[in-house]
């Protein structure tokens, strides 16, 4: 098996697993889980292959997908899935540094992006290779904290960045584009210096070759699709947070190649 | 002499010589010429009018194992990078230092967005945090050092641009300053926190002999509770003066740990002083005066019904 069969493979039992953990005791973030799973899948690929590179979830309420991901990668060595939400445990709906492979606190959205490009200029400063690879949401990009991050980044030049976008169009309370609509992306991230790549967000291979830094910090629009992999809730605005019965998910999963 | 504000760059600057972890951030409010930037130019960086990215960013730094520093005034500091002060230096427990000038009215006429009397309630929030409020240059400079030596997230505030020239030893640790010690546990006993509150106490002091005078630097509740068996075993009541609003001051955190002391607060009060004036001038509006803190460290008459006129 190659790299990509490899990555496709564990990207399909992460999914499998986010099912599982929308059908315990709590729900999940399914639609935004789904939506950012290949990418999580093709960051940490990347990252193994480049000491020093640390990735950051910063959309933390996609928990479910980072813990399944971690797991199948072997960086958390127990199933996730039927411990997620439960006392106890450390696998909470936003994750934190309780869990392994976790170093930052992320759910409060727009930090992630800010920690992973101060973890980015600590390479610089100590003279070690690698850089951070930030996982937002495009929802998240209407926090401020995202645009000061950016202009930071820019004057300082911290080229070890790259900020990855799960641009699958929804949010919490509906369509990114019926509540704050995010116009000319590619163009606002060139306007701070990013180099701009835009990619399918579920095609890994394209994702791995997009995620590899290069001389500036660098933007990757992910084109992506809510609650991918289960035909029932995909591009759904309501599959944002999901509660299924155990049988559902037997369904979903079955459904799944 | 030198005021904090310069203590703590002239200090910062001097320990980066033999600590290469160490990292200094401004954002804007640094002023030119800043030590650190010429002694240091590869490890200073002005990060601009970015509190909350600046806050995070250090985070960032420290995770990868440097101790970064980072400096803006203490109302922006706290309030307006609260949430990344939270999360990073609290739930994290980041070794990042956020040493803050304009502490308490300091600030003077440049008003209320530049005053900051309520930065120690944000700060004293925050479980795990170290909070110090140093007076003078030579504690200033220890608190520095501490924090440097510590992996530990820390929280210093500081004034204006005043030099204070303080009557006791440095507190590094958590000590209490003694200015005038107290006696068999029968008296009354002034706690001063910052600097203004320390010369407020002086002069009270001065003007009534009975008062003992203790300082205290580090007022994080794990300090608090050491000192607060020091301060119980020589004094019967306890008059605390800070330049903050009640809550989440000093007193009150000093009431709990010592319920069967007197503790009495003399502090801002809940006005907004919006005129201008010097640090002095808004201090006697809100009332930290030393009438002020002799009136509170009169025992009030009684009622018949055994109340507090």
């Amino acid at each position: 098996m190659n790299d990509i069969d490899l990555a496709n493979e564990r990207a399909l039992r992460a999914r499998r697993s986010v099912v599982d953990m929308a059908a315990g005791e709590v729900g999940c973030h399914l639609g935004g889980s789904m939506s950012v799973l290949d990418i999580l899948v093709a960051a940490y690929a990347v990252a193994a292959a480049r000491p020093g590179t640390e990735v950051v979830l910063s959309k933390g309420h996609a928990a479910a997908a980072l813990y399944a991901v971690l797991h199948q990668i072997g960086v958390i060595e127990e199933d996730p899935a039927p411990r997620y939400g439960l006392a106890g445990e450390p696998y909470t709906g936003h994750p934190g540094p309780k869990v392994p492979g976790v170093r930052f606190p992320t759910g409060s959205l727009g930090h992630g992006a800010a920690y992973a490009a101060g973890w980015a200029l600590s390479r610089r400063l100590l003279g070690e290779p690698g850089g951070a690879i930030a996982v937002v949401g495009d929802g998240e990009l209407q926090e401020g904290l995202i645009w000061e991050t950016l202009q930071v980044v820019q004057a300082k030049r911290i080229s070890g960045l790259t900020l990855v976008v799960d641009v699958n169009g929804g949010q919490n309370d509906g369509y990114v584009s019926d509540i704050s609509p995010l116009t000319d992306l590619p163009a606002r991230f060139a306007a701070f210096g990013f180099e701009v790549v835009e990619t399918d967000g579920h095609d890994i291979e394209k994702l791995m070759d997009a995620l590899v830094p290069g001389e500036r910090p660098r933007v990757v629009l992910a084109a992506t699709v809510k609650a991918k992999g289960v035909p029932a809730a995909e591009g759904r605005a309501s599959s944002h947070y999901v509660k299924i019965t155990p049988a559902r998910a037997r369904q979903w999963k079955a459904a799944m190649v | 002499m030198l005021s904090g504000r310069d203590a703590y760059k002239d200090e910062l600057t001097a320990l980066a010589a033999g600590d290469e972890r160490i990292i200094c951030l401004e954002a804007d409010l640094g002023g030119p010429k800043h030590p650190f930037a010429e002694k240091h130019p590869g490890r200073f960086l002005n990060l601009g009018i970015a509190e909350g990215a600046a806050v995070d960013i250090a985070v960032g730094l420290a995770s990868a194992g440097l101790r970064p520093f980072l400096s803006t005034f203490a109302a922006f500091g706290t309030w307006r990078a609260a949430e990344s002060v939270k999360l990073g230096l609290g739930y994290l427990g980041a070794p990042v230092v956020l040493v803050c000038p304009y502490g308490g009215v300091s600030g003077g006429w440049f008003g209320p967005t530049h005053h900051s009397l309520e930065d120690l309630a944000v700060a004293r929030s925050l479980p795990g945090l170290r909070i110090a409020v140093p007076c003078g240059e030579a504690e200033t400079r220890e608190v520095i050092r501490a924090a440097a030596a510590a992996d530990r997230p820390c929280y210093v505030r500081l004034a204006r641009n005043e030099t204070y020239d303080a009557p006791f030893a440095p507190a590094g640790h958590g000590e209490v300053g003694w200015v005038t010690p107290a006696g068999d546990g029968t008296t009354t006993c002034l706690v001063s926190v910052g600097e203004k509150p320390a010369q407020l106490c002086g002069r009270a002091a001065e003007q009534d002999p009975r008062l003992a005078h203790a300082h205290l630097c580090w007022v994080d509740d794990e300090s608090l509770a050491l000192a607060a068996g020091e301060l119980a075993a020589g004094a019967r009541r306890l008059v605390v003066v800070e330049e903050h609003r009640e809550a989440g001051g000093v007193a009150a955190a000093l009431a709990l740990l010592l319920p069967q002391h007197e503790v009495r607060a003399v502090n801002a009060g809940p006005s907004w002083p919006s005129e201008g004036g010097g640090h002095d001038d808004i201090l006697t509006a809100l009332g930290l005066t030393v009438p002020a803190v002799l009136a509170a460290a009169v025992p009030a008459p009684r009622t018949s019904q055994g109340g507090i006129t």
